[in-house]
């Protein structure tokens, strides 16, 4: 799971501080999966990646790394 | 902590709190029950019924936006995972069962022997999804 990473809470930050159950009603998840996924716990589907991206105005390579160890 | 959390957290404590009591007394009757006391289990279901219906319905009262939001990938991933922990479980138990069984027990000991295997593969399964919500999986 370390080996993705991921750049939300940066970019809820630029985004007027968006909150993480904001982003979650935006991407039809729940606020926990949400602190999850930015904690690096959990990674979410590709679908769920894109939808984030999306709500940024990013491209998903810019969200998301992947590190191999 | 989430609802879906909350639900297994019910789920857990109810089934652990009223079978244990079943259970409890299943054990402490002995021979002296005779044949498989269904009067009891039917006190038993009615009452863990209740108690899950009552504890969830006043749980979505306080939280309704989580209580009527759907199950999103992760909770769904969890419950498959939970499932898989239980289904083995129960499939090792029911065929230790099957194995004992073969020693001609009587049969309130295979009733309540396969209900405990349920009824355990269920605790198993609420934890499982407790675990893991902890974890953040």
């Amino acid at each position: 799971m370390d080996a993705i990473r991921n750049e939300i809470r940066r970019l809820r930050f630029e985004h007027g501080e968006m909150t993480q159950q904001e982003l979650a009603e935006k991407i039809g998840l729940t606020r926990q999966t949400v602190n999850a996924i930015e904690q690096g716990k959990y990674s979410p589907s590709l679908e769920a990646a894109f939808r984030i991206a999306a709500v940024f105005g990013e491209p998903l390579e810019s969200v998301f790394h992947y590190s191999p160890e | 902590m989430s609802f879906r959390e909350k639900t297994a957290w019910i789920s857990l404590l109810s089934m652990s709190g009223i079978y244990g009591l079943y259970f409890w007394s299943v054990i402490h009757a002995g021979h002296q029950a005779g044949a498989f006391h269904f009067g009891g289990l039917l006190e038993t279901i009615i009452a863990l019924v209740l108690v899950q219906v009552v504890l969830t319905v006043a749980l979505a009262i306080f939280s309704p936006r989580e209580a009527k939001a759907p199950r999103d990938e992760r909770d769904k991933l969890i419950e498959l995972r939970a499932m898989r922990v239980a289904y083995s479980g129960l499939a090792t138990s029911v065929a230790m069962a099957c194995f004992f069984g073969a020693f001609d027990p009587p049969i309130v000991f295979n009733t309540n022997a396969l209900l405990f295997i349920l009824v355990t593969a269920e605790i198993l399964r609420a934890a499982c999804q407790i675990i893991q919500y902890r974890r953040g999986a």
